[in-house]
């Protein structure tokens, strides 16, 4: 309970309130209502078959791994890049986002043509690509709390004897447990209805519900049976983001000083191991990127320019390709749509989740789009603003408002732990000297929410970039993004086909870490200042 | 006092911005099309609705507006399946005005829906006769046509002979060389599936038992299993894959220049399956009258010859001079094999779940 929070704050569920009634809850129910007016009794047959409570259980078992492999990878990733100041560093901070756009076709022919055949497909190739495309999500979101994360009680431990791992498991964990939890559940959310690399690189074994839902769309047009998968997903998927909400609420301690980023350690073995996981980190991020460029310079004739050359002629006077400056206009013309939009809902929800009582459940409600299935919505976004009397689609606004319904939850899971874990003394001083409670929560809040809003906003933005369902559902095809145009072009034979692909993935890849770091340059003046205030 | 000025007045703003954001999206949908298209509200402006592998050449849409003064807006529907169910849900008020790209194993599905309403193209005249006749009653119309054949890897069968028929993939010859699609996430994948039924009959399941003994891939797109998979494509191991018939001239034009005279692949012409696709006009459409010319315009010469070079598929009308990289390069399929719609239609789910007990998936 914070006393000097400003009473329009009350109402800062609203606007995301409206959003998700409009753009998430109004679709799903036409939907509802169409293919119930069909027929319900599908339904019933579907939940009683063994099947769907088999790959239930495969697919909670695989997102489980997955979550624990990327957590292992992302965590110290995420203390180098968002803690330690060395050259390079907003370069690595970019790159770990790379994998989290690459489309997931892209991702699976990288990974098979790097593993070879020695790796059998199946589950473990799955949790490794899952934890490839999530570590964004772990370094994102443990990042921005870590970052603001001084040290000072490490010390304190250090100086009264405890051991350096002592000091990590019952000081710094425990302080980041509700970032670790907020991204735990969204990766566990994000494999368990995961869909590309579950099909490209998967068995069997590493079925998901996601998969069941478009075989029973798609291919046998059982919409009740894919109502009754699309539920038991729901349910799951929110049960799981409920429990990461409630365990990221208990925060343990609240962090007085300001961001600042940290010279590397002192100890010739501190600093080495910064060094160490920095290189590790992006030889994993970029082993499949380099495989990509190679494959944009080579041909079945040996190194070659010409997929780079041929770029904007390839296709050129049909309706298959638009030229690359306007895909990668469109591309970045929705990413940073979805950026703003994402930013300014996820924003305002997780600003909510500050206060007490009902305008809180905002920010957990928000979390639900990351449990409906996207073939599901896709369908239903399509029935309720893809025709008379409300046609959204040459608006060119769809797109964008569909992959901020994906990205609104991760901007809470950025924005959210790191409010709640700031510390209010300052608001309580401010309010004692009589000022007005919204400029308190400006100067408590402010330089918080400049750092997390920017990362978050990043972060929404590399979903658009990467995201090729809804773009290909509900896009125009005269105005295809870079993925589509990539996943078109692997549409057909030919060495042309693949080459021409991977320049386009290259090109995709140095949008994003152009963008990122674009991004985060924003708030690196407020950090440089700190730092320069706080020297270590 | 002053103190709960603010709020209110924050909360205010808030629910007015909220209010004026619905607004505008309500309205600028009503006239979204507007915006983009000058003539959206006009009768000129037809929306084209077609999976994401259809392609056209530019000018053709040019000259359309030209003869016709229609604009055409091609809207993406994603994969042929998902378009269709898209499709159905609308049935009666669709998202567009004529759909392209139904196939023969989608087709019952969407007549069942009462997705289209009936259009006799005069151009049908000129439709090859084997085509003609098949329209469900005058509801759909006959656009192009391919083959779903084995497609083999010839540097890979030097010393031994290639698999020359269905059959001869079962035999241990070709043990661990062919790697074919899931019929349950892929196009292809579905159409071999359906090759077999209609060869084998009852029998399909003991020849896919074979297959799986003969150490069979499933991959889960055309994609994995052209470009992953198969030796012919790209880093795969594997000589035979299930594709297209016109993949052969394919991966010529789509070859680096200086292109090669002829392709490293070949078809097996034995147990093809033929994919006809169909366009009609969506019952409901807001312009029938344009839906009903690009149907015609998609039966023109101009975009049936087009039609190979551009989708790599076969006109579906008479006399269409074919590409020479078509007749060096793809085979006659004299007798494909093909399922009346109506038994895919019934038999597609059973059939799908029978596959996944055999081959464990």
């Amino acid at each position: 309970m914070t006393p000097t929070l400003p009473g329009w704050l009350r109402w800062s569920w609203l606007p995301p309130g409206a959003f998700l009634l409009v753009f998430l809850v109004y679709p799903l129910a036409v939907l509802a209502v169409t293919v119930t007016s069909d027929s319900g009794g599908g339904v019933i047959s579907t939940l009683a078959s063994p099947t769907l409570w088999q790959v239930t259980g495969l697919a909670a078992g695989q997102a489980a791994a997955s979550t624990v492999v990327a957590l292992l990878v992302g965590l110290p990733l995420a203390n180098v890049v968002s803690r330690y100041r060395f050259r390079g560093r907003a370069f690595a901070q970019a790159l770990v986002t790379v994998p989290f756009v690459l489309p997931t076709v892209v991702v699976a022919l990288a990974f098979r043509s790097l593993l070879g055949d020695g790796v059998p497909q199946g589950l473990v190739l799955v949790v490794m690509a899952h934890a490839y495309v999530n570590l964004a999500v772990v370094a994102r979101i443990v990042g921005a709390q870590w970052a603001q994360h001084s040290g000072d009680y490490e010390s304190v431990a250090r100086t009264l004897g405890a051991s350096r791992w002592r000091a990590f498991v019952d000081v710094t964990l425990p302080s980041l447990r509700p970032a670790i939890a907020a991204s735990a559940a969204v990766v566990f959310v994000f494999s368990f209805t995961s869909l590309g690399i579950v099909l490209l690189l998967g068995d069997p074994t590493t079925r998901t519900l996601e998969s069941q839902i478009l075989r029973q769309t798609s291919v046998l047009l059982d919409f009740p049976g894919a109502a009754a998968t699309a539920l038991v997903q729901l349910v799951i998927v929110s049960t799981v983001l409920l429990l990461g909400a409630a365990a990221s609420r208990r925060s343990a301690t609240r962090r007085s000083r300001p961001p600042a980023l940290r010279p590397l350690p002192s100890s010739v073995s501190g600093r080495a191991a910064v060094r160490i996981t920095a290189v590790i980190g992006a030889l994993i991020v970029l082993a499949p990127v380099a495989a990509l460029v190679a494959s944009s310079l080579r041909s079945s004739r040996g190194w070659t320019l010409s997929w780079w050359t041929s770029l904007g002629s390839v296709d050129a006077g049909t309706t298959r390709l638009s030229p690359p400056s306007e895909a990668i206009t469109t591309s970045l013309a929705y990413a940073a749509l979805t950026a703003l939009i994402a930013a300014g809902v996820g924003g305002l929800a997780a600003i909510a989740s500050l206060t007490s009582g009902r305008s809180r459940i905002i920010a957990v409600l928000a979390l639900i789009p990351l449990g409906v299935s996207a073939a599901t919505l896709g369908l239903g976004t399509l029935l309720a603003f893809g025709r008379p009397p409300m046609d959204l689609r040459a608006t060119g606004l769809l797109i964008p408002l569909a992959h901020a319904l994906v990205a609104v939850p991760l901007v809470i899971a950025v924005v959210a732990p790191s409010l709640r874990s700031t510390d209010t003394r300052m608001s309580a001083v401010a309010a004692t000297l009589g000022a007005r409670p919204t400029r308190a929560f400006w100067t408590t809040y402010g330089p918080v929410l400049r750092i997390v809003m920017v990362a978050a906003a990043a972060l929404a933005g590399a979903v658009s970039l990467g995201e090729f369902g809804a773009a290909t559902f509900l896009g125009r095809a005269a105005a295809p993004t870079v993925p589509v145009q990539i996943v078109r072009l692997l549409g057909r034979p030919g060495e042309q086909s693949l080459g021409v692909a991977a320049v386009l993935a290259v090109v995709l890849v140095v949008m994003t870490l152009l963008l990122v770091m674009l991004v985060d340059r924003w708030a690196t003046p407020l950090r440089r200042t700190t730092a320069q205030e706080n020297p270590a | 006092m002053r103190r709960r000025t603010s709020p209110v007045i924050t909360a205010s703003i808030a629910v007015l911005a909220s209010a004026l954001l619905l607004a505008g999206c309500a309205s600028s949908g009503a006239d979204g099309s507007d915006a983009v298209e000058p003539a959206a509200s006009e009768p000129q402006t037809v929306q084209l609705l077609a999976h994401d592998s259809f392609v056209v050449s530019d000018d053709l849409i040019t000259a359309l507006k030209e003869d016709t003064g229609i604009t055409l807006e091609i809207i993406s529907g994603s994969d042929a399946g998902t378009m269709v169910a898209g499709a159905v849900l609308a049935a009666g008020n669709p998202t567009g005005d004529v759909m392209f790209g139904v196939d023969n194993t989608l087709l019952s599905r969407a007549l069942e829906a009462d997705v289209f309403e009936p259009y006799e193209s005069p151009e049908l005249t000129s439709v090859v006769p084997a085509l003609r006749a098949d329209t469900a009653e005058g509801r759909v119309t006959p656009i192009d046509f391919g083959d779903v054949c084995i497609n083999i890897h010839d540097a890979a069968f030097t010393d031994i002979d290639a698999p020359s028929t269905l059959d001869d993939l079962i035999d241990p010859t070709y043990r661990d060389m062919l790697v074919v699609e899931d019929p349950g996430t892929s196009s292809p994948g579905l159409a071999f599936l359906l090759a077999t039924i209609a060869r084998y009959g009852d029998g399909w399941t003991d020849y896919w038992a074979a297959l799986r003994d003969n150490d069979v891939k499933v991959a889960a797109s055309w994609t994995d299993a052209y470009f992953g998979e198969f030796s012919g494509g790209g880093e795969g191991t594997r000589p035979i894959v299930v594709s297209y018939a016109t993949s052969p001239p394919a991966e010529i034009v789509y070859a680096e220049e200086p292109k090669p005279e002829a392709p490293s692949t070949s078809v097996m012409a034995d147990g093809c399956y033929r994919q006809v696709e169909y366009a009609g006009v969506l019952a409901g459409a807001r312009n029938p009258e344009g839906a009903r010319a690009v149907i015609d315009w998609l039966l023109s010469e101009g975009v049936q010859s087009d039609v190979p070079m551009s989708m790599f598929v076969f006109p579906a009308r008479e006399g269409i001079a074919l590409p020479a990289v078509f007749t060096d390069f793809v085979p006659t399929i004299d007798s494909p094999l093909q399922l009346p719609p109506d038994d895919v239609a019934a038999g597609i789910a059973g059939w799908l779940a029978e596959w996944g007990a055999v081959m464990g998936r």
